[in-house]
């Protein structure tokens, strides 16, 4: 018998067409339905916006600027550089946003852990905020990812059942604040994406000698799958492209890994009631795979959770001589820290429990004279009895 | 009435079956075909051999295309494409375009065997790599590597010392919208590992699956033959991904069996993809009209009792036009077609009479 080897296309090759309807309803037009119906009132995306395309080939509306920052409990409590880095960039492009002082938690948490409330309430928490922020003009863009995925179930709750609008819309009348929810949640990191190119024209750091693995957070791209960004330059349009683009903007080398998909180890219920199992999935699954397979200088993530339990959870196992110790943050940080941020002033690195030093050489930040420059405005603060730092302070 | 014959559109298993029995009928018939060959999708995605008694593919299909290839009562038209139809059946003019122009060509029923497309293994579900990774391959390029007689790892050139299949990609899946069972994947999954084995005796092969639906003699014939003889090792779990440690692609997701997640490297993992209605059957039933059932295949009106006859009168389906088919479904039904084409046209003519 002759032989005749008939190679598969090389992936390369390979051309993903998308074909027919996506798979899940259009949240956009039945939230306009209901509007219609004088049920609630939509929050259009503001102008200036990019849009982007997510999963299924759809659009989403990325608002720049008036801005509402939906805050993350763990970020202000944990890695508060994580926020401030965020704001600092805002800053920094010229982006008009506003940092409310008066935003309810959004119990997702819990919620996740089963552990607490009901659908009523949790959905009425969103709506409250959601409000809030139409009150103050501006659009609601979420830090969290954790209370980002959950206002997404709240949005699918919300659009499919009239028993628990009318439970929130009594509520809101109590409240005497609107029914109202926006046209898009919006993740603060897609908005890191979408103004990449505008960070990357401003970084005055060289980043080509660091590389970067990257963790997708499984609440921004495993829950509500149809609402994250996928781009067909990036993974060949088969993973979620947020965090990677960025990092490839900024010209660091985003290297694979083979537990990418894995989640960080957080998973509410375990970092609640089996810490260890989550210590355990953090080191053994994901950083020292990280390490093994691409040896990174760091770990680029987009969620509290995930920087924190991927972050802290190196700490015991580095005790046991495990092979770990990769620095891990957000991407804003590593977007303001390429934009020239201050490392502990804006970026607050030294909340972070792996050694960043390392890191900071390589990425050219002289970082005894930054840890000498936070230290004086420290105890300038504290000879003041002044309790905050100012942006002055910040880019002194 | 005048004699007018019937038009089987797609020259697959289904309606090379039907344009013979509707010849061996004494009916006229048209067959046309978009490509410029017969014998569909066996053809077209070079299957090696057919399941499950391992005769060539090709040979099977060039012995259907003999019976019709000579047969005066049968008109070939390939490169032809449907492109309109006009009237009710036994008096329909459809419209025939092919490179050199267009016909329009009076008929008096038709058979709709536009069959089934591969699923796209990038499509929703996108965990599978299919677009990421070169050792990641479907069914359809395995089968093309064996009808060479030859099975190799795309990346390196080399012999695989491991492979694995993963079963139900783009079938039984709620998330992507595709309810069904494609029929045809486990048999078709262990025909192929049974052949890697023959060709490769140090090859590990896995099968991953959720369940293994071996039809009739397929359990004997197949499935215990490739556990007993050629010693494939099947897994029930579910895999959730498939990702890359440095050169090696690693299949991951749950043992359902031994309860506990599991990671294996392999060489070469082949996506068992399952089917959905081709673009040629979405065509079809737009220009004549024919409801599709739920899951988008053409609807028939018998149940079980009529396979082929839809809802408007004197167009039947054969093949997997209709829903997920293997071969002796696609030829069963084309004959089936045949016949009732051939008796509707013949209780026309009665009526004229």
């Amino acid at each position: 018998m002759s032989v005749t080897t008939t190679t598969p296309p090389k992936a390369s090759m390979r051309e993903f067409i998308r074909k027919g309807k996506p798979p899940t309803e259009d949240y956009r037009e039945l939230l306009f339905e209901l509007e219609a119906k004088g049920e609630l009132e939509v929050q259009r995306v503001p102008e200036p916006y990019v849009e982007v395309e997510t999963k299924y080939g759809r659009k989403k509306k990325i608002p720049l600027e008036q801005t509402w920052h939906h805050k993350s409990c763990g970020q202000c409590g944990h890695i508060p550089g994580y926020s401030t880095a965020i704001f600092w960039l805002n800053r920094k492009l010229g982006y008009e946003y506003h940092d409310p002082r008066d935003q309810t938690s959004c119990t997702a948490w819990n919620y996740y852990a089963s552990s607490t409330s009901n659908s009523g309430a949790q959905a009425a928490v969103a709506v409250r905020n959601f409000a809030q922020a139409k009150l103050d003009g501006f659009f609601p863009m979420i830090h969290c990812g954790t209370s980002y995925g959950h206002y997404k179930e709240v949005r699918e709750e919300i659009l499919h059942h009239s028993k628990l609008r009318d439970q929130v819309r009594k509520i809101m009348d109590r409240l005497k604040m609107p029914f109202v929810f926006p046209e898009e949640i919006v993740h603060y990191s897609e908005w890191v994406h979408v103004v990449r190119q505008e960070i990357a024209e401003k970084q005055v750091l060289d980043f080509s000698g660091i590389t970067a693995t990257v963790h997708p957070a499984c609440h921004y791209h495993k829950l509500v799958v149809e609402d994250a960004i996928y781009d067909r330059e990036l993974y060949d349009g088969q993973r979620t492209a947020i965090v990677t683009a960025l990092v490839e903007a900024l010209d660091a080398k985003a290297a694979d890994y083979s537990t990418w998909h894995d989640c960080c180890g957080f998973g509410f219920r375990h970092i609640l009631v089996s810490r260890d199992f989550s210590r355990s999935f953090a080191t053994v699954r994901k950083i020292e795979r990280m390490k093994e397979e691409a040896d990174p200088d760091v770990t680029i993530t987009h969620d509290t959770g995930c920087v924190t339990t991927l972050d802290k959870s190196q700490f015991a196992a580095q005790a046991h001589g495990r092979n770990v110790g990769i620095p891990v943050m957000s991407d804003a940080q590593f977007a303001a820290l390429a934009m020239g941020a201050h490392p502990y002033k804006v970026c607050q690195l030294h909340w972070h429990g792996v050694d960043m030093k390392p890191l900071m050489e390589k990425m050219g930040i002289d970082h005894e004279k930054a840890w000498q420059e936070f230290e004086e405005v420290a105890s300038r603060l504290k000879d003041n009895g002044t309790e905050f730092m100012t942006w002055e302070d910040a880019d002194a | 009435m005048p004699n007018l014959p019937v038009l089987v559109i797609g020259g697959g298993p289904a309606g090379l079956e039907a344009a013979k029995g509707i010849a061996d009928l004494g009916y006229n018939s048209i067959l046309v075909d978009k490509a410029d060959f017969l014998g569909g999708n066996p053809i077209f995605a070079d299957y090696a051999a057919i399941t499950p008694d391992m005769r060539s593919a090709e040979e099977a299909m060039d012995e259907m295309i003999a019976k019709v290839m000579v047969n005066p009562l049968v008109d070939i038209r390939l490169n032809t494409t449907v492109a309109a139809s006009e009237g009710d059946a036994p008096n329909l003019n459809v419209k025939l375009v092919n490179g050199k122009g267009e016909e329009t060509v009076g008929v008096g029923s038709v058979v709709v065997a536009t069959g089934f497309q591969h699923f796209d293994p990038g499509k929703e579900t996108q965990m599978y790599g299919y677009y990421e990774f070169d050792d990641v391959i479907t069914l359809v390029d395995a089968e093309r590597m064996l009808k060479g007689g030859n099975f190799i790892q795309p990346s390196t050139g080399e012999k695989p010392k491991q492979v694995c299949f993963i079963q139900c990609v783009g079938s039984r899946d709620r998330q992507i919208g595709n309810f069904w069972c494609s029929k045809v994947c486990c048999g078709i999954a262990t025909k192929e590992a049974i052949e890697i084995r023959h060709l490769l005796p140090d090859c590990r092969v896995f099968v991953f699956y959720i369940d293994m639906r071996m039809y009739g003699f397929w359990e004997d014939e197949l499935y215990w033959k490739a556990q007993e003889e050629y010693k494939v090792n099947f897994i029930r779990g579910i895999v959730t991904e498939i990702t890359k440690r440095g050169d090696t692609v690693v299949v991951k997701g749950e043992d359902t069996t031994m309860g506990r997640p599991m990671e294996v490297p392999m060489d070469v993992v082949i996506l068992s993809i399952g089917m959905e209605p081709s673009e040629g059957t979405k065509e079809m039933a737009k220009i004549f009209h024919i409801p599709l059932e739920s899951h988008g295949f053409i609807e028939t009106i018998g149940g079980a009792l009529n396979t082929v006859e839809t809802k408007v009168s004197g167009i039947f389906a054969a093949g997997a036009t209709t829903g997920p088919a293997d071969l002796e479904d696609s030829i069963s039904t084309g004959g089936s077609a045949a016949m009732k084409a051939c008796a509707f046209i013949r209780k026309a003519e009665l009526q004229t009479v």
